[in-house]
């Protein structure tokens, strides 16, 4: 599903990311786990391709495709989901606006029908029940004046109505109390098919808790220093990154 | 039925600037120039009464001694008033009763811009006015609204068949002398709609104004007067597109709004005059004088204007509150692309007691353009209780563009109260961001992202043209981002 | 000086403050030098006659008449990295001109008294050197005469100004302020007040982002009564590529009784991008609820109403950091007040 090799990425001229290299196939869930400044976020943009972030050198193919070379809403259209850790505001569009223009933006963009009003409000209808997404907030400005919560489960709500292929959820879990992240994580589980990956960023094992992960690796300084099973989460959470990290290197 | 249909008119006013053909067809024209002799050619073309000729003759000759204003912030070549055309007129059209001898050529014109003049294709909820550079060419639904007593006819029409009226309120609102461009217009006014709707009469049906401008090197001078007697109520919406050409084309226009005791208006304008090419090259250079005055007790006047067209564009629809309890509303998004300039906003005057008035502006500057709110809130000693708020943002596509905001607030009572805000931002990177990781492209965005920006504004027009307003709006900025 | 030509209410930036109405030409030009008490009040602060280059500018229509006929004047300079704090008055009006210079790294805090009671037209230019700081604190008694005093101050990089303005008008009191921010993390912050009775009190200023990133704040507070007119006209312009520039303003009038006027026009002209600029401004007369409120709790009306007008005022004069300072522009807001009251 996904392939990074050797991955080097700059911002504003300083290197974040200085040779990352990532296997995820199809069907798993993996969690990078990672100090603050470990490069966790700039993985998280890098692969949704946002403007600033240089690729130096090393690669990246998603589907057997050279992912670099596409624009971030050609990688949208072709399943690549990032929940962001902070959902951005946009005033004046309401969210059941937002969520139409971007699914059928989507379904354009794969040659595939749009839907009409009716179609994406029955859909969106649906999803929002399962997570307990209220439909007055669908109503309301995308996610302006949203708590913490109902930001990040409107971008699950927004994962579940898009089925990508690739999930990235970027610090998810920041900001949830325990009901939330156990809703949230519902979600994210119900969405675990054999034709679909997660990648699941978080700086705390809480979350992994509730989303098992597969593998688990471990980012510092711009490289995985540590790869293992679930059970790292718990070994990391139990002795803190400084010492696994040193035991590392 | 009808909301799709209208959807689909304004649906052709949103694509990209693809009305600008140029019908071809026999005209008749002035001389060119301006003189008295060419204010005296366009009377007697209309058939006008003495009174008429002698208003306008009066209006040229105070025009003769008056100067162009400079305040305003927008920067163009000297205009030369004698090298233009003042009247235009289809050879065939005048004195039509019918649409059945409507030029075939004129209908086709109407049908491209996605305006149909006959009447079993109309949208059954509005009515058109047609106005083809210097005269009225079609009137639809003329019969329905004399049963409601509401007349909707051009202005040179009501000159002769209402012309009571029309002297009573003619340059009652905007007098002769207001300013260099109303005078100009009073001198030259070649057609325009005349609106009255009786005491007590909630006009049954949208009335609008579909201005063309088509011959070239000529000025478009039109001519507005609506009156909302004493209960009534009327929405009027124009629409207005020109061929693309080289040359600059002067539209230098009047309106003029009266509202009687509890009488209210709602006039909206989508202005998609040709803006000129990317590099700044023709265009109209729109300069107009639009006021309402809320004459009578409890009457309300609300202005809505989208203007995302012409070169130019100097415009402040205003509202005098004279009338005790009287509202006036001021909704506008102004977009200045490319090498556009925009200086537009408001003036209201508060006179009467308890009178109220918002102000609510969405200015949006891209490329090399400059766009400049200039509004004026003023309280004179008399008017107890008036209340005012204004909001006033800018929003900045690009670094090279220029975003202005200049109001004047002036309040002369101690009980008045009035507030004003205002903000200037650019479209952040996070949200254009935002939209692209859920799959929506760069220009998509930006439209969601402005239209956002401008709900407050758009939710004001009649819906069914709120929704293809959306669109032009997301048009007028193609090629802004990127 | 041969054409001497008085600004009018037709000219745009005079619009509220109608010169040509209040003296004539011939007066202006036949004014004398004005004449300052200058005294060094602590520290290194130097002072001196003009020297023959001085920065100038850009002022106002007024001060350039000032500049056209004054050759002398005060010259404060405040060496790199010193310390000082001075006190100037104008004791008696005609036209003049002041030059102040801080270089790197010093510190001055200026307090500006005016007495002149007579016509003045006075020209000041402020250079603040790179991280140097000023702190100018002035405050003009009401008078019946026309006065005229603009300020151009300009900002060098990582420099800062503050200034507190209190004016308790004339019959045509207009104080210009030109603020140049032309160093990268430059800030100014303006603040003035003015508790007018019967008196015309004109506060304009232009302040000009010319890079990035910069900041300015301003905050105008009126309180009118009587005939009063209180003015302030507040433009902030941000230069092309002046990208990180932030700016706010907040202008806030007072209206008591039906002869008085506020006027405001916070301006924007924005020509960069990457901003944050934000203006507010209201006009409005005294909170109902709180005077009755106040009422219900036993303080006589007269009484209610001045604690509600210190309490409008307070947060443009509270942010004077020099607590002498700030007592002594709150002994003479409050003397104002109490004739409003």
């Amino acid at each position: 599903m996904l392939e990074i090799k050797d991955l080097h990425v700059a911002v504003s001229g300083k290197e974040i990311l200085k040779g990352l290299t990532l296997s995820i196939g199809s069907g798993e869930a993996h969690a990078i786990m990672g100090p603050n400044g470990s490069g966790k976020s700039t993985l998280s943009y890098v692969l949704a391709g946002r403007a600033g972030y240089e690729i130096t050198s090393g690669s990246i193919r998603y589907r057997g495709e050279d992912l670099t070379a596409l624009a971030p809403e050609e990688r949208a259209a072709k399943g690549i989901f990032l929940a962001m850790q902070y959902p951005v505001e946009i005033p004046g569009v309401t969210t059941l606006t937002f969520l139409k223009t971007a699914l059928n933006a989507q379904r354009r963009a794969r040659g595939e029908s749009e839907l009409d009003a009716v179609s994406v409000l029955k859909l969106v209808r649906a999803k929002a029940a399962e997570l307990k997404v209220p439909e007055d907030m669908l109503r309301r400005a995308l996610n302006v004046g949203f708590s913490g919560g109902e930001k990040k489960r409107l971008e699950i709500l927004q994962m579940a109505l898009f089925e990508p292929k690739l999930a990235i959820l970027d610090e998810t879990d920041s900001g949830l109390d325990i009901d939330a992240l156990k809703l949230v994580a519902e979600g994210v589980n119900a969405l675990r098919t054999p034709d679909r990956a997660m990648l699941v960023i978080t700086h705390y094992q809480r979350l992994l808790n509730y989303i098992v992960p597969d593998k688990v690796h471990v980012l510092s300084r711009g490289r995985i220093v540590k790869e293992g099973g679930k059970e790292l989460a718990l070994e990391l959470e139990a002795r803190g990154y400084e010492e696994i990290v040193k035991d590392a290197a | 039925m009808a909301a799709i249909e209208t959807r689909e008119k304004v649906a052709a006013l949103g694509e990209k600037y693809k009305y600008g053909f140029v019908t071809d067809i026999e005209m008749e024209r002035a001389p060119k120039g301006l003189n008295e002799d060419t204010v005296r050619f366009i009377s007697g073309r209309k058939d006008e009464p003495a009174w008429m000729l002698d208003w306008r003759l009066g209006a040229f000759r105070r025009w003769v001694e008056m100067r162009e204003p400079t305040w305003a912030r927008v920067r163009y070549p000297k205009i030369d008033y004698q090298n233009a055309y003042y009247y235009a007129a289809p050879k065939r059209t005048p004195q039509k009763q019918s649409l059945e001898e409507v030029d075939p050529k004129l209908l086709e014109t109407y049908n491209k811009l996605g305006i149909p003049l006959s009447e079993q294709k109309l949208l059954a909820g509005v009515a058109v006015d047609a106005v083809f550079d210097s005269v009225s060419v079609a009137t639809t639904f003329k019969q329905k609204l004399n049963e409601a007593g509401v007349i909707f006819c051009p202005i040179s029409e009501a000159i002769r068949d209402h012309a009571d009226l029309v002297r009573k309120y003619l340059g009652s609102v905007v007098p002769v002398t207001d300013n260099f461009f109303a005078t100009l217009n009073s001198a030259v006014f070649s057609d325009g709609t005349f609106v009255y709707v009786p005491k007590g009469v909630r006009c049954p049906m949208e009335l609008s104004t579909y201005f063309r401008i088509n011959a070239s090197e000529t000025g478009q001078f039109e001519r507005t007067l609506i009156i909302a007697d004493e209960g009534s109520y009327v929405s009027y919406l124009e629409g207005c597109t020109a061929p693309k050409r080289d040359e600059n084309q002067l539209h230098a226009a009047v309106v003029e709004l009266v509202a009687l005791d509890g009488a209210e208006i709602k006039y909206s304008t989508v202005q998609n005059w040709y803006p000129g090419d990317e590099n700044g090259l023709g265009g109209i250079y729109n300069f107009v004088t639009k006021r309402g005055d809320c004459r009578g007790r409890d009457s309300k006047i609300s202005w809505t204007q989208v203007e995302t067209g012409s070169a130019i564009t100097w415009k402040y629809p205003s509202c005098i509150l004279r009338g005790e309890n009287s509202v006036g509303e001021f909704y506008s998004i102004a977009i200045a692309n490319h090498f556009q300039q925009a200086d537009t906003g408001t003036k209201m005057l508060h006179l009467g007691r308890n009178t109220r008035s918002r102000i609510i502006s969405k200015g949006i500057s891209a490329g090399r353009a400059q766009n400049t709110y200039r509004g004026l809130v003023s309280v004179h000693a008399k008017a107890a209780n008036a209340r005012n708020y204004t909001q006033c943002d800018s929003l900045l596509i690009g670094h090279e563009c220029g975003a202005h905001t200049v109001p004047y607030i002036e309040s002369r009572n101690s009980t008045a109260r009035v507030e004003h805000e205002a903000t200037t931002s650019k479209i952040a990177d996070d949200q254009l961001f935002y939209c692209l990781q859920r799959g929506i492209g760069q220009e998509e965005a930006v439209a969601l992202i402005v239209n956002g920006f401008c709900k407050e504004v758009l939710q004001q027009l009649p819906m069914e043209f709120a929704v293809e307003a959306q669109k032009l709006v997301g048009i007028s900025l193609e090629g802004s981002v990127g | 000086m041969s054409a001497l030509v008085l600004p009018n209410r037709r000219v745009e930036d005079w619009k509220y403050s109608d010169v040509a109405n209040v003296i004539d030409a011939a007066s202006v030009a036949a004014a004398p030098a004005a004449k300052w008490s200058i005294a060094s009040v602590s520290g290194a602060t130097e002072i001196g006659d003009l020297p023959a280059i001085t920065p100038r500018g850009p002022h106002g229509a007024m001060a350039e008449f000032a500049l056209a006929s004054a050759n002398s004047g005060p010259y404060v300079r405040v060496p790199k990295g010193r310390c000082g704090e001075l006190r100037l008055d104008l004791v008696s009006g005609g036209y003049g001109r002041a030059v102040i210079v801080i270089e790197e790294g010093g510190q001055l805090v200026l307090h500006e008294k005016v007495t002149a009671e007579d016509l003045a037209n006075i020209a000041v230019d402020i250079v603040v050197g790179r991280g140097a700081r000023l702190t100018h604190v002035r405050h003009a008694a009401t008078n019946d005469a026309a006065q005229f005093v603009d300020y151009a101050v300009r900002l060098v990089e990582g420099s800062g100004y503050r200034s507190h303005f209190a004016n308790f008008g004339g019959r045509l009191s207009r104080v210009e302020l030109h603020v140049l921010l032309e160093g990268e993390g430059a800030e100014a912050n303006l603040s003035g007040v003015g508790a007018l009775d019967g008196a015309h009190a004109d506060l304009t200023t232009h302040v000009t982002h010319a890079v990035g990133p910069t900041r300015s704040t301003q905050l105008v507070k009126y309180v009118a009564g009587g005939r009063a007119r209180g003015v302030y006209q507040g433009k902030v312009t941000v230069a092309p590529g002046a990208n990180g520039s932030d700016s706010s303003q907040t202008a806030k009038g007072l209206l008591l009784g039906d002869r008085a006027e506020i006027d405001l026009k916070p301006e924007l002209e924005i020509l960069a991008d990457d901003v944050k600029c934000a203006h507010g401004a209201a006009v409005g007369d005294l909170d109902m609820d709180s005077l009755f409120y106040l009422r219900t709790r036993g303080v006589p009306e007269s009484e209610a109403r001045a604690i509600l007008m210190r309490a409008f005022l307070a947060d443009a004069v509270d942010d004077i950091v020099d607590e002498a300072l700030r007592a002594e522009v709150w002994r003479a807001v409050d003397a104002a007040l109490e004739k409003l009251s």
